[in-house]
């Protein structure tokens, strides 16, 4: 077993970890947040994204050894029902939700490119959702969503 | 009428718990003491098991039980017919299902399917649906069908030799189409257990929660009532959750063990596991007038049902009606067929075998158009359905049929002539 430190959604954690064990299994496993989903465990389809020192990662290609010492967030730490974060906000209001397996993936990329770039161009919005596959394929109204999301933010 | 609901946007109540990731997906639920159940599927398209020696993978410390064909009180499933076996022995497709090991964690029980051997004798496999279709190929589900047919759908209208004979243009051409995953993003996974009244629970991601209790119930032996199904939320499906997949092997591996089980596919093993959209092969022939009158169609549809039947009759049938496509087709002649094969067994999948024939009667009119010399739009417009047309089967169409008007709408984007390469 290995120790690691971080920091998720703001709180300090100390585990003992697997060698082998992924930073999904850490956070859904030892964390109980199970708002991170898994759809391949091949890092192609971006379910399990977290943001990890400003950066989305998949945190089924990262061990949670890897991730000693970082900070990171995942969907449990972004906005509730009282006070949504406004990508989520635009997610229900759009109707980009369907079976809504993709989405906590897709709330945090969206998340992690308003807090960089408050003005994404459309191209921009692109690029920074296209590690998350949508099955039900609701691309369009996700990218609305983000766009909106984005406009609400500029003040 | 007025409503204030048609019309409106409406916010999906579900959304919210998915956009904070509080929805439970069978992933996400978990009771205290569960075990873990892995499948051992096999590796050959057509084979016989002779034997299963499970000794060494028991002998592993954290192994709860290997339960194969045996262990099955009822041993069938299937949506149609119960054609599909819970745990095989006699192997039709790669991916049967032969072994369930279920163990104290989900790494042992891993490791524990690695050691349990499974002796195949292996056969000779039939991958190509005319070839199965030969009265001379051994059938795959001989108690259920004398031959690999296992339906065959003709529609007949009119008279084709008249058809052809007023034709100027035939087209004659085959397509194909390919097998598809419907990958829905959440692989599947259950959490079965007995309860405090001997209630065998089982929560699952399902299209039909309902199909899935009976389907347990019959393979455990146990009444309807001693059956709970209870669908969390489904992560995508697309027609692949109609099929039951890992219900009944955790619903027995629970009754065998009385352990709460817990069973998530890999994406390698939801790819083995659930049904894949036909491929078809089409053979059409399509007869038209110089002035752009479909006045022919004879159309012949193989689909690939695969291993088992699933939903196979009523895909084709789909086909079958939709083959002449949105058009007025005074002679027609359509076979469809479902031939079993080695390959992984075919179900819904959006569209229901509509989509595949759009290829085919799509293509037929954009070639016919091309050697007639009219546009591609044209001789839509001339031979569309209208109010009161009568279709390939015989119906008269009574209610909405807006093609015209659809038609309209995109004309001014369609590049005249031209555009139908």
């Amino acid at each position: 077993m290995i120790e690691i430190k971080l920091v998720v959604n703001d709180k300090p954690y100390t585990l003992e970890v697997e060698p082998s064990e992924r930073l999904i299994d850490a956070l859904r496993n030892r964390l109980g947040l199970l708002g991170t989903k898994e759809g391949c465990g091949e890092g192609e389809c971006g379910a399990c994204t977290v943001i990890m020192d400003g950066k989305t990662v998949n945190s089924c290609l990262v061990l949670a050894a890897q991730a000693n010492g970082s900070v990171i967030t995942s969907i449990e730490g972004v906005g509730n029902r009282r006070s949504p974060h406004r990508v989520q906000k635009a997610f229900v209001e759009v109707g980009a939700v369907q079976c809504g397996f993709c989405t906590p993936g897709m709330v945090l990329s969206a998340k992690n490119l308003l807090d960089k770039n408050s003005k994404p161009s459309n191209e921009e919005i692109g690029i920074a959702m296209s590690g998350n596959l949508c099955r039900c394929t609701g691309y369009d109204k996700i990218l609305r969503a983000v766009k909106i999301a984005a406009e609400e933010g500029k003040e | 009428m007025k409503t204030s609901v048609v019309g409106s946007r409406v916010v999906r109540e579900d959304a919210w718990g998915k956009v904070f990731g509080q929805t439970k997906f069978p992933a996400d639920v978990n009771l205290q003491g569960q075990i873990y159940a892995v499948v051992i599927r096999s590796p050959h398209p057509h084979a016989r098991v002779l034997g299963i020696n499970s000794e060494q993978a028991m002998s592993l410390a954290g192994v709860v039980a290997v339960l194969t064909a045996k262990d099955v009180p009822n041993n069938s499933h299937g949506v149609l017919f119960r054609d599909q076996p819970v745990l095989a022995e006699y192997i039709r497709m790669v991916g049967d299902p032969v072994a369930v090991v279920g163990a104290e964690t989900e790494e042992i029980a891993r490791a524990a399917a690695k050691l349990v051997e499974v002796e195949y004798q292996v056969l000779p496999a039939v991958f190509d649906p005319e070839e199965a279709m030969r009265p001379d190929a051994l059938p795959l589900h001989p108690t259920l069908r004398p031959t690999n047919v296992l339906y065959h759908m003709p529609i007949r209208r009119g008279n084709l030799q008249e058809g052809w004979a007023q034709a100027d243009v035939v087209i004659e051409k085959e397509y194909s189409t390919q097998h598809v995953d419907h990958a829905f993003l959440q692989p599947e996974a259950v959490l079965a257990h007995v309860d405090e009244r001997g209630h065998m629970v089982v929560e699952t991601a399902t299209q039909y929660a309902h199909y899935d209790r009976g389907e347990i119930a019959h393979a455990l032996g146990l009444r309807f009532s001693q059956v709970q199904v209870k669908t969390l939320a489904v992560g995508g499906a697309f027609g692949g959750r109609e099929d039951i997949s890992l219900q009944i092997m955790a619903a027995l591996m629970a009754w065998n063990t009385l352990r709460p089980v817990k069973m998530e596919n890999t994406r390698e093993e939801s790819f083995y596991s659930h049904s894949k959209r036909h491929p078809m092969r089409m053979h059409y022939k399509t007869g038209a007038t110089k002035d752009g009158k479909l006045v022919a169609l004879e159309a012949k549809i193989i689909g690939d049902a695969g291993a088992y039947s699933s939903w196979s009759i009523n895909v084709l049938r789909k086909s079958a009606v939709h083959a002449s496509g949105p058009y007025v087709i005074p002679n027609v002649s359509i076979d469809s067929y479902a031939v079993f094969t080695n390959n992984p067994y075919s179900g819904a999948m959006r569209g229901f075998g509509a989509a595949q024939t759009v290829l085919a009667y799509e293509s037929q009119m954009d070639l016919l158009a091309k050697e007639i010399g009219i546009s591609p739009l044209e001789i839509r417009l001339r031979n569309l359905f209208k109010v009161g047309s009568t279709t390939a089967t015989g119906q008269v169409l009574t209610g909405s049929v807006p093609l015209d008007q659809c038609l309209a709408k995109i004309a001014p984007y369609l590049q005249r002539g031209g555009d139908s390469q």
